[in-house]
């Protein structure tokens, strides 16, 4: 071995120790955080990781992605050409050529020679992104964030640089073969025939660039670009189950003085890996609706910030021995309470996430804190928490009055069938909203007329608990959730029908938490089925021209996209369009999360925006099929003045095409 | 200094209320119970003072009412209330205002207090009458009604503001004081479900009229219910019509006179 | 048991408030079906003057306690004051208004008196040797008839507007000034000052009396209507959330589940549809009445009179009916 190849050894294994080091420290800081288990099924995670590690699939969903996948790519492969030399310095006369013959190095040699030719290109574009373009989604108000992408993409520019040069050396030299070098061969016409010393100069470039890799090493943990560690497990780890579900709280303990998450060590290590595994790529603030209405939340901002916490805070935390060290509070310092409470949960940050981070349930717990352990929250939703407890329903309605809506309907009640196939699930705005009202008795007019053998709770349903859930009020949510258990359990029937995308949401993914799993069907879903099984005709409108809005629990989280579509489509005279933002990238009405029963005072209101967006586009009438999505459409057609458009559930549309034959 | 703040259990003011068959009360099933509203207010006024008062003061529920009012003392305790004494004899199933007024104004005595805090009356018979019972029972001054309350500076006497026709009445009272809350005098606080789990915890004194020192229910004065009678309006909304508009407007002023009395 | 009545005028700036002739109509009632006489009494600064305009009602007496202790309302001194009266001449039947000062100075004087107490009612008959009150409970959703049990001095307050007042006539009666016997010590909670609301409108959350627009009222000046009628029953001006969001009318005024929860004994709801949020906050209102264009808002359904129509046409004509009513 050459001194040469000494040193770089020891400095390789130095780098390696520190590095370890460092990984060590990494992982205890994730350790700081709560155990959390349910990471089975190791062939969907290795299938998962190859789908969005190596293929980028959610990186490439957008154009811009292109570029990450080939600096990605390229850097795969300068390393192996890196780990070339590297060994070539080691141990004489390695090289690829002698170990996997001309050939497949000669690949190697090309893809590597073309993939950082564009990458160079792709970062002259991330450059010019950044300064010129800013699009939304780079938009960040911390500069030093901004400026630590300039330098790492700035380090891999001239690493690549240093590998043309050290290649066109070789090629000078003779021990590169040129032909599987095209770009490197250009670059060879810079050193070619110059009187300088080659080998020394092969040299200096050689160390230059070997130690800019062991400085990424080492500089890598303490930057964004922690990404390149914490992206892969975190892809592997990742949430297989259903989107945005969350944790069962356990209120067991009655001696807590704490509930919800206040500090880091609240939160699981997964979710503190997730903090790891953000690129800031900005894809979530793009989507958010609470950042493109000029609320003060921003989900990669807000992940950005809690990673420099846990960063101030893992010095304090890891020396202290035990629990007994005071973490400090996320809130306000970190993340204000403005941003936790402009989340809609829609999930358009988590859909959008290459790394699959997951952000609602963050916010989520830390509502869950301020609401139940400081009782804490904006003054507006007390009196949706009291008329939950006291009536059951949001609006301090009385909760006697639930089936007011069916009065002379003639509607089967469950305490009255006790066994029955459907059990509507008629939900909060069914039951007291007006317009609710309205959906309640279409829908059930075309159950009875499809002779579908279905039944109503009546004064006997309660709320479902997901808004409370989602405002962080768990204790409330769970009190609910347990009561209406108790009383479906009394009744015998196969499935649960509702036309609440919150209620189906909450059905289908949490009520499991509690012990009961049944199907739950939309009923965009169960009328797409009756009209197909000629239970229900299609029926036929004066000509109507409208788009369907999807809502986030329905199209999103529940992936029900085409089926209302369908059946909007099979009736007559109607001509869908579609708005710009839709399926599963559509946006928010802005009344998930509990927004429905808050005032919105900062920025823009997010029904107006999407308002703005349907006009903008002329689409005509509103087709919702979310009781919540339907009022915020009303609400902002209404605050911009528009009289001649109407905002219509697919329950009510069917009726009316029956109506109009 | 010892806080004491009244509750009352009622029916919720959505609960549907409806007569018995036997015509001789409200049915009681698919009635909500919860405390009264005013009397939340009460709590909270209470509690402010505790707060700001700091040291060992101390606010104690009394609550008369059946077992069942234990519900709505604990909502009192999460709250933030420090104990709370429940007096429940069968004895006083629907006792005279005034002897409900006797029967607290003993309790109280018997558990010392500097002052008392209340709602300005119970949503469910409404009549106001119990806290004037006590004020005059123990002897103290009463202030009903109030929309603010603080202590003076050197904290010997009560300011209170009352809402009186066109404006804000200031009262100056000395204490021990029996105060009515009315709404706006503060926003009752969210119990924390901390505080939830601690009012498991927190005592309830259970008192009979026998441990109270009564021989026997205290007499007054009552009135005797003769008859329940439903509202004659069905719910409906009456639809002022007429050809002419001021016609129909002037149908509405009259029926707003005559019929509703409002005018 | 005693058979007189006592009518208690209550004072007011010191003028004698209206309800005292529905007071004595009242007295009346009872008179009329169970024999004895009718006095009143009035405390407080201007009694004696104020007497003279309630001599010609058909009262045996009427007693006035003018005293400088006693010049401004305080509960511990009217209601000395006032049952030391009852105590000494042996009343049976003691009306009040059911106004914030009836309703703070009854109790306590039947507590003194150890009476019984009617709250509140709003209709009264004599029947069978015993006085018969109707009065609402649980908050107007039901009302009860009720009558004492035992020998006690009833008391009883009055709903203003309930009873037509008493008619002018009769002979002219004497009025005497009454000692009251209250000392200093005995009045411990006293108001020091009134102060005028600001802004001349009571806050929304409390008045009695509420006219609301919505976003029908197209302009923020437009809001001057609802006011001019507001004014008339010294209520507040309200709004519905469109209203406040298109900036016809400020935050504070929003009714509704995310603005105030109101439940006055009078509410007109002016060009509001009744979204679900607008009636959580109000639906309780004792009176609901709707001006709306269109006859199939939601309002309709919760309120107790309806009037289908223009707003800027109706609002003004009913300020001016409304007026005449008043005068």
């Amino acid at each position: 071995m050459t001194v040469e190849g000494i040193v770089l050894v020891v400095l390789f294994a130095a780098t390696l120790v520190v590095f370890g080091f460092v990984v060590r420290m990494l992982i205890r800081t994730l350790l700081l955080g709560k155990p959390q288990g349910g990471f089975g099924d190791p062939l969907r995670r290795f299938w998962s990781v190859i789908v969005h590690v190596a293929g980028q699939a959610r990186v490439l969903s957008q154009p811009a992605g292109l570029g990450h996948f080939l600096i990605f790519w390229g850097f795969i492969f300068i390393t192996l050409g890196t780990i070339e030399h590297m060994l070539g310095m080691i141990i004489p006369g390695f090289s690829y050529t002698a170990i996997f013959g001309s050939a497949v190095a000669g690949w190697i040699s090309l893809l590597q020679d073309l993939l950082a030719l564009l990458v160079l290109f792709a970062i002259i574009y991330s450059l010019y992104r950044r300064f010129i373009i800013r699009p939304v989604r780079l938009k960040i108000d911390d500069p030093a964030a901004r400026n630590e992408a300039v330098f790492i993409l700035s380090l891999i520019f001239i690493l690549i640089l240093l590998m043309y040069c050290i290649k066109a050396i070789g090629i000078v030299e003779g021990t590169i073969d040129e032909s599987y070098a095209p770009v490197s061969r250009i670059v060879s016409g810079l050193f070619e025939g110059r009187d300088i010393d080659l080998g020394l100069m092969e040299s200096v470039f050689a160390w230059i660039h070997h130690l800019i890799i062991f400085f990424f090493l080492l500089y890598v943990p303490f930057s964004k670009h922690i990404h390149i560690l914490g992206a892969i497990p975190n892809i592997y780890l990742r949430n297989l189950g259903p989107m945005g579900t969350l944790s069962r709280m356990d209120f067991e303990d009655e001696t807590a003085d704490k509930f919800g998450n206040s500090e880091l060590r609240d939160f699981t290590w997964k979710q503190l890996l997730d903090l790891y595994a953000c690129t800031e790529c900005g894809r979530c603030q793009a989507a958010c609706p609470a950042f493109l209405t000029d609320k003060p939340l921003s989900p990669f901002r807000m992940i950005h910030r809690m990673r420099g916490h846990l960063t101030d805070e893992r010095k304090r935390l890891l020396n202290s021995a035990g629990d007994d060290i005071e973490g400090t509070p996320i809130i306000p310092e970190t993340v204000t309470e403005d941003e936790i409470w402009a989340c809609t949960t829609c999930g358009a940050c988590m859909q959008e996430c290459p790394p699959f981070i997951e952000h609602v349930q963050k916010i989520v717990d830390l509502r869950r804190y301020l609401v139940m352990t400081e009782s804490r929250f904006p003054s507006e939703m007390q009196p949706v928490f009291k008329n939950m407890e006291v009536n059951y329903n949001p609006w301090s309605m009385g909760y006697s009055t639930r089936a007011d809506w069916a009065e002379g309907l003639d509607i089967p009640l469950a305490s009255e069938k006790k066994e029955f196939d459907v059990l509507f699930w008629v939900g909060c705005s069914g039951s007291f909203d007006a317009r609710g009202q309205n959906i309640s008795r279409a829908l059930s007019s075309l159950l009875k007329k499809a002779e579908v053998d279905f039944a109503i709770l009546g004064t006997e349903e309660i709320c479902c608990g997901e808004t409370a859930r989602r405002m962080g009020n768990e204790y409330l949510a769970q009190t609910l959730i347990e009561a209406n258990i108790e009383t479906m359990k009394k009744y015998s029937f196969n499935r649960i029908l509702t036309f609440c995308p919150h209620g189906l949401n909450t059905f289908r993914v949490e009520y499991p938490q509690f012990g009961f799993e049944r199907p739950v069907i939309h009923h965009s879903e169960f009328l797409l089925e009756l009209v197909r099984e000629g239970r229900l005709p299609a029926g036929a409108v004066e000509i109507k021209k409208g788009a369907y809005h999807d809502s986030c629990y329905l199209g999103r989280y529940n992936d029900i996209i085409d089926q209302p579509r369908e059946l909007i489509k099979m009736i007559d005279g109607v001509s869908l369009s579609e708005f710009g933002r839709h399926g599963k990238r559509s946006f928010c009405c802005g009344a998930g999360g509990g927004r429905m029963w808050m005032e919105e005072d900062i920025g823009k209101r997010i029904n107006e925006e999407r308002v703005d967006e349907s006009l903008e586009l002329g689409v005509g009438d509103i087709f919702t099929a979310c009781p919540f999505c339907l009022t915020m459409f009303e609400d902002g057609l209404k605050s911009r003045n528009i009289e001649n458009i109407k905002v219509l559930d697919i329950a009510e549309l069917m009726v009316e095409a029956y109506s109009a034959e | 200094m010892k806080i004491i703040v009244l509750l009352k259990r009622v029916p919720d003011t959505e609960a549907k209320i409806l007569i018995n068959q036997e015509g001789t009360g409200i049915r009681k099933d698919g009635v909500k119970f919860v405390i009264n509203t005013y009397d939340e207010y009460g709590i909270e006024e209470g509690l402010k003072l505790k707060e700001k008062l700091g040291g060992d003061s101390k606010v104690t529920v009394f609550c008369l009412g059946p077992e069942e009012s234990t519900e709505v003392i604990r909502t009192a305790l999460a709250m933030g209330a420090d104990d709370a004494v429940h007096i429940c004899d069968p004895a006083l199933e629907s006792p005279a205002p005034f002897t409900t007024s006797a029967v607290l104004a003993k309790a109280i005595k018997d558990e010392g207090f500097d002052i008392i805090f209340c709602g300005k009356q119970g949503i469910d018979d409404d009549t106001a009458q119990v806290q004037g019972g006590i004020a005059e029972a123990l002897g103290i001054p009463q202030v009903n009604i109030a929309s603010s309350f603080e202590l003076s500076e050197d904290g010997s006497r009560a300011l209170i503001g009352r809402r009186i026709e066109g404006g804000n009445e200031k009262i100056e009272s000395a204490l021990p004081v029996i105060v009515t809350c009315d709404k706006g005098i503060n926003e009752p606080r969210y119990a924390s479900l901390p505080g939830i789990m601690k009012a498991k915890k927190k005592e309830i004194r259970t008192r009979t009229l026998a441990d109270l020192g009564f021989d026997e229910m205290p007499a007054a004065g009552r009135s005797k219910i003769l008859k329940w009678l439903p509202l004659p309006k069905g719910g409906e909304c009456r639809m002022v019509e007429a050809e002419e508009v001021s016609d129909a407007v002037k149908e509405l002023a009259r029926l707003l006179r005559e019929e509703a009395k409002i005018i | 048991m005693a058979k007189d009545v006592l009518v208690f005028g209550e004072l007011r700036g010191g003028k004698v408030k209206k309800v005292i002739k529905e007071l004595i109509a009242a007295g009346k009632i009872i008179t009329d079906g169970n024999g004895g006489s009718i006095d009143a009494v009035l405390i407080g600064s201007g009694a004696e003057k104020e007497a003279e305009k309630i001599k010609s009602l058909g009262l045996r007496k009427i007693a006035v306690i003018d005293e400088e202790i006693l010049a401004n309302y305080s509960t511990e001194g009217y209601a000395g004051a006032l049952a030391g009266m009852i105590k000494e001449e042996g009343f049976g039947y003691i009306l009040l208004g059911a106004t914030a000062m009836g309703r703070d100075l009854g109790p306590r004087t039947a507590a003194k008196a150890d009476g019984v107490m009617f709250s509140d009612c709003v209709e009264l008959r004599f029947e069978e040797g015993k006085l018969i009150a109707r009065r609402p409970v649980y908050s107007g959703k039901l009302s009860i008839e009720i009558a004492a049990e035992g020998d006690y001095p009833v008391f009883v307050t009055i709903r203003p507007n309930n009873i037509s007042p008493a008619e002018t006539g009769g002979d002219s009666t004497e009025i005497v000034s009454r000692p009251s016997g209250v000392t200093q010590e005995m009045i411990r909670a006293i108001a020091k000052e009134i102060v005028p609301l600001a802004g001349g409108r009571p806050d929304v959350s409390e008045a009695d009396v509420i006219i609301s627009g919505g976003r029908a009222m197209k302009d923020a000046a437009n809001f001057k209507i609802l006011e001019d009628l507001a004014d008339l029953f010294g209520g507040a001006v309200g709004a519905s959330r469109a209203a406040v969001d298109a900036r016809f009318a400020e935050q504070p005024l929003q009714v509704g589940q995310t603005g105030k929860v109101v439940n006055p004994k009078l509410y007109i709801a002016c060009g509001i549809s009744g979204a679900i949020q607008h009636l959580a906050g109000m639906r309780t209102s004792k009176v609901i009445v709707a001006i709306n264009k269109d006859p199939n808002a939601p309002i309709f359904e919760k309120a107790h009179y309806g009037i289908v129509g223009d707003l800027f046409e109706i609002v003004p004509i009913l300020t001016e009916e409304i007026k005449k009513l008043l005068n």
